[in-house]
């Protein structure tokens, strides 16, 4: 189950002009050199983050802080709106009609909704991966994880050298290596799902979104994927949505719960789950309701 | 907010802890026995004591593979998972303490039978037994209502207990020549040390209780540092 959200998205309410990043940022996606592992991670900080659609309040003045190079997992009920507030983070929640976020979203010191700052440049350094793998259906392997890279623009870029970066970084490469021009859709669920996780690595975000990317997985492809959401925190802040508790255990660094869009807790992952300071999320955790 | 969930894993961790606390009634009635087999020198009855521990074992081991099956099927996290984890523990003192009331029945048959007894030692027994069922009965007690101020009060029992246990030893020390008497007196010091250690694992469960209650593990008191008397 996923949050409910209202269909397909269109104009956003919110203001959207959109000039570049910083240009410390953008220095970085457009050398084309391979980025390597660092310690150097990116935080991003909620401050007061309200979320509506039309008149429904669902994201209640979230304060919280995803500490860079470590994985933040957010629990709660369906509904209780997890999703849409990490579809604030990239700026995804204001593309569906009626929908508006106020309050403070800020990647280190940059406020992303602020009023000179690109919309697509915030979603290609804050990458997003789905529920469902979602891999273009008519490109090809190697087309799917390149494809982020070509809207972006190619110039200086050894393609087929970041290609084989992202699918290794993913886990993918010894599976596709003999394969790359084959059908995207003709992997199996969990490495499809890798195969996204490329295409978003590719364009060397700084904060990855996973909304329950295990969801649509068995058990294997899900640890494949945990495994690598481990790997991955070493170069990228994480934060991801899930119902399965166990998972949030064995991934997160630290964990937030919510509960009718608000906040309840935000503790170590090991907290949380041993000793959680608030009796809701006690009953949560334990399954006494949710 | 939905109803309450989980009825079946509710019934089994309640079902598990009812098992593993009447562990405990199951180690008073074992003491009981132990200590009437003693005041009456009465073999028979100590044999019946070491055949019966295997009831305490059995229950250890139930308790034992219910935990696993629990962990292993209904992953429980917070209190449920402290709980799991406190009644690990607290098998494994009923186990203990049925293993020291087997130690003292063993001793019965070689005091034979019409030792050159000690009143004054008899009644220093007497009362350890006493009180270490006592302190058994309070630690289930607390358990069962998360009371940790009355798993706390058990300390103070065991202090007396472990008075007691010093008292027996000056009194064995002093009990004279006569060579049966001493080696009466040594059985004595025997029993009173595992009538304190049931004190001590009594103590361990209430330990538990705290843990339960507030997810911090303390000592109660500081086995390396009590003072010497």
């Amino acid at each position: 189950m996923i949050d409910p959200a209202p269909p397909a998205p269109a104009k956003s309410s919110m203001p959207t002009p959109r000039p570049s990043l910083p240009q410390t940022r953008n220095a970085e996606a457009a050398s084309g050199s391979p980025r390597v592992a660092s310690a150097a991670g990116h935080t991003v900080s909620l401050r007061g983050l309200d979320a509506f659609y039309s008149d429904h309040h669902v994201v209640r003045g979230v304060t919280l802080d995803f500490v860079a190079n470590e994985v933040t997992a957010i629990i709660g009920p369906s509904g209780c709106g997890k999703t849409t507030m990490v579809r604030c983070i990239n700026r995804m929640h204001e593309e569906v009609p009626g929908a508006r976020a106020e309050g403070e979203v800020q990647l280190d010191e940059l406020d992303i909704y602020g009023a000179d700052v690109d919309v697509v440049a915030v979603r290609r350094a804050i990458g997003m991966v789905f529920q469902k793998p979602n891999p273009f259906p008519t490109m090809s392997i190697s087309g799917n994880v390149a494809a982020g890279l070509r809207l972006s623009g190619t110039r200086g870029i050894d393609l087929e050298q970041r290609v084989e970066q992202a699918l290794r970084a993913a886990g993918l490469w010894d599976e596709v290596s003999d394969r790359l021009d084959e059908p995207g859709a003709g992997l199996s669920g969990g490495q499809q799902q890798r195969l996204c996780i490329a295409r978003t690595i590719a364009v060397e975000p700084e904060v990855i979104l996973m909304d329950e990317p295990c969801s649509a997985l068995d058990p294997i492809a899900t640890l494949r994927i945990e495994e690598l959401i481990d790997e991955l925190k070493r170069r990228y802040t994480i934060v991801i949505v899930t119902h399965n508790m166990q998972q949030a255990a064995r991934v997160a660094d630290s964990t937030a719960f919510m509960l009718n869009g608000e906040l309840i807790e935000h503790a170590p992952t090991q907290k949380i789950f041993t000793t959680p300071s608030d009796p809701r999320t006690e009953q949560y955790v334990t399954g006494k309701f949710g | 907010m939905a109803g309450p969930t989980r009825h079946h894993f509710t019934e089994a961790l309640a079902q598990l802890e009812q098992r593993a606390l009447g562990g405990l009634d199951l180690v008073c009635d074992s003491l009981t026995r132990t200590l009437e087999a003693l005041e009456h020198q009465d073999v028979e009855l100590a044999g019946l004591v070491i055949v019966d521990d295997d009831r305490l074992d059995g229950r250890y081991l139930e308790v034992h593979q219910g935990i696993l099956s629990l962990l292993a099927t209904q992953a429980p996290v917070a209190t449920d998972l402290r709980t799991v984890a406190a009644l690990l523990h607290v098998i494994k003192h009923v186990e203990r303490m049925g293993d020291q009331c087997v130690n003292i029945a063993k001793l019965i048959p070689l005091s034979g039978h019409e030792p050159p007894v000690s009143a004054e030692i008899l009644t220093v027994i007497e009362r350890m037994g006493a009180l270490a069922r006592s302190q058994v009965i309070q630690s289930k007690r607390a358990f069962e209502s998360r009371d940790v101020a009355l798993a706390e009060d058990l300390v103070r029992q065991d202090e007396e207990i472990n008075r007691l246990n010093r008292e027996c030893f000056r009194l064995a020390l002093d009990i004279g020549d006569d060579i049966d008497k001493r080696e009466w007196a040594m059985h004595m010091i025997l029993v009173a040390r595992a009538l304190e250690r049931i004190g001590d694992n009594a103590v361990d469960v209430g330990e538990q209780v705290a843990f339960v209650v507030t997810g911090l593990f303390r000592e109660f008191s500081d086995a390396s540092h009590v003072p010497p008397g």
